[in-house]
């Protein structure tokens, strides 16, 4: 290859199909779990050393409710049902859902995210 | 030297780990160069390489733990940064037991007495010493209790929203807004001897106060027992470290960092440069300030600007409890020069380690100081306030974390008119660099502040980088 037509595919190849660009991409369930939630919450439905209470079979259930973890007084008598609408407002903005609960956390996640995230943990068993 | 072969060949196998997906699905083939091998900066890295990211962590230090730094060659190994796990530290807790380091509640603090002035007062003396200068309705709370008092009208007890526009009123000079809210002079003098949240109150944001006050008024009770690592809280770090699967380069500051459009170029002072497709600047911002690298115009602006706290610590060890029999605790409070004094017991031996811990502007003739001037000006206080002291102490370490170029301070403090806008315009990714470290984090300070900032910036980068 000359160097001239060299120089163009190499071009080509390093900064046109293969540097790496700045665009959103969306974030899986799994991803954003791992990222967000895992260091204080357990999957399954035991309880561990974990801060949090585990986020398995979330769906339906009521919150406040797993034996063996000691949940705020906010939560457990707040009556929420862990559905998709209920897990979107407490994940948005956790403070503003169930005042005065005791999960310290400011959400970094953005309304897509969080839907992706609920959508995810709702299926976990 | 980079031929065109490998160029060709690098770009050959870069497109075939585009095609196959990489690990667990992204991020194989980017290269991320973390600047700084404390906690946050840890965390981002570990995080990036489970999903599959190439991680260079580079640190200044010949040792990585960053603000975490536990004497190892005093006996009782005491922490001269990092000392508390707060109860729900659920990331720190979490690391610690995944990785095996084995936590502990700490060995008891031996309480307090004070001195004031020249007068030493036992504690069960201090609402009727003649010394206490608090006025009536004050004077049955001991000095180091009087910020809590902040918390009778702490709009955060009940929400983390310290940015919240319709609570910036807060966001003023701490010494007049304490004076606004009743807070005697007394008081406040009292709390400028020692304070731990700001170098002097006029200089500190009320809100910033708010914050830490509402946190620990949120997050305390007896069941949430505080924590360290039995071996020393530097062992997590370490063991982090140990997880990633290139090793940490030590002894390598950064002096320059170039970003364009599509790469990072971090140089490092001993020649070698390191090429990315982004960098997380996990440093302290006083070590930022040391690095050539173009950041937004406000983050410039605001370089400089943002302060943080000072700290002198001088780690003694002591072989028998001279304050038995004289009827004093163990530990001090004062409004000298020696500010707090913390004493507790080594486990398993009859001696102690007793740390003279000197807070804020304070420090500043100290740092000015060489360190033997400055170990000699603390002991000479020492055996003045202690006499009985002098025969049973030796001096092990002088920790200055001010005077350190890669900390340049303990922890960032937020002054007047800051804590609305200038931390989240200090952390905002610009380009292809991103921020992390305890100044960035939202939620929670310390060493848990640090684990949750890896995580944002960990998060914003997987989003960007495709």
């Amino acid at each position: 290859m000359r160097p001239l037509l060299l120089a163009v595919f190499l071009s080509a190849v390093q900064f046109g199909f293969l540097s790496a660009s700045l665009q959103a991409r969306p974030l899986t369930g799994e991803q954003l779990y791992d990222v967000a939630c895992r260091a204080c919450h357990s999957l399954g439905t035991a309880p561990d050393h974990r801060v949090g209470p585990p986020l398995g079979g979330l769906l339906s259930r009521q919150a406040g409710t797993v034996d063996g973890y000691q949940f705020s007084e906010a939560l457990s008598a707040s009556g929420w049902i862990w559905r998709l609408p209920t897990l979107l407002a407490w994940l948005t903005d956790p403070d503003a859902a169930i005042p005065n609960n005791a999960m310290n956390y400011v959400n970094p996640l953005t309304a897509e995210e969080v839907q992706q995230l609920s959508e995810w943990l709702l299926q976990q068993p | 030297m980079l031929t065109r072969r490998r160029l060709l060949e690098g770009s050959i196998a870069g497109l075939l780990a585009s095609a196959s997906g990489g690990c667990n699905g992204m991020g194989s083939g980017r290269r991320v160069v973390v600047v700084g091998a404390g906690l946050s900066g840890l965390n981002a890295a570990l995080i990036l390489e489970r999903w599959g990211f190439e991680v260079d962590v580079v640190e200044a230090k010949t040792r990585v733990g960053g603000r975490l730094w536990t004497l190892d060659h005093l006996p009782g190994s005491p922490e001269g940064g990092g000392n508390v796990m707060g109860a729900q530290y659920g990331r720190v807790v979490h690391m610690a037991h995944h990785l095996d380091i084995a936590l502990r509640t700490p060995p008891r603090t031996l309480p307090s007495d004070y001195c004031i002035g020249d007068q030493r007062i036992s504690r069960d003396r201090w609402a009727s010493a003649g010394a206490n200068p608090l006025p009536e309705a004050w004077r049955t709370i001991p000095p180091q209790r009087l910020m809590g008092k902040l918390n009778e009208t702490n709009p955060l007890l009940k929400t983390r929203a310290w940015h919240d526009p319709n609570l910036m009123a807060s966001d003023r000079s701490a010494e007049v807004g304490l004076k606004a809210l009743g807070f005697p002079n007394a008081a406040i003098e009292l709390i400028n001897a020692n304070n731990s949240y700001g170098n002097n109150l006029s200089d500190t944001s009320l809100m910033a106060l708010y914050r830490i006050m509402g946190e620990f008024g949120r997050l305390s009770g007896p069941a949430l027992a505080v924590q360290e690592a039995t071996l020393g809280n530097m062992r997590l770090p370490e063991a982090m470290a140990k997880q990633l699967s290139r090793p940490v380069s030590l002894g390598e500051p950064v002096v320059a960092i170039r970003h364009s459009p599509s790469r990072v170029q971090v140089a490092l002072a001993s020649g070698k440069t390191l090429e990315a497709d982004a960098a997380i600047l996990a440093l302290p911002l006083p070590a930022l300030e040391h690095i050539e690298v173009n950041l937004s115009a406000t983050q410039t602006s605001l370089l400089g600007q943002i302060d943080y706290h000072k700290i002198v610590q001088l780690h003694c060890i002591v072989d028998a409890p001279f304050w038995e029999g004289a009827g004093w605790s163990g530990s001090w409070w004062t409004d000298g020069l020696l500010g707090r004094i913390f004493t507790r017991p080594i486990p398993n031996t009859s001696r102690y380690n007793m740390t003279v811990w000197i807070n804020g502007d304070h420090c500043d003739p100290l740092n000015a100081l060489d360190e033997a001037a400055c170990t000699e000006t603390i002991t000479h206080a020492l055996w003045q306030l202690v006499p009985e002291a002098r025969d049973v102490t030796s001096v092990g370490q002088l920790v200055r974390w001010s005077t350190d170029p890669y900390a340049g301070g303990v922890w960032a403090l937020w002054r007047p008119g800051q804590a609305g806008t200038a931390h989240g315009a200090i952390r905002a990714p610009t380009g292809r660099l991103f921020f992390a470290g305890e100044h960035t984090a939202e939620a929670y300070r310390g060493m848990e502040g640090a684990m949750e900032s890896g995580e944002r910036a960990a998060l914003e980068i997987m989003r960007v980088l495709v």
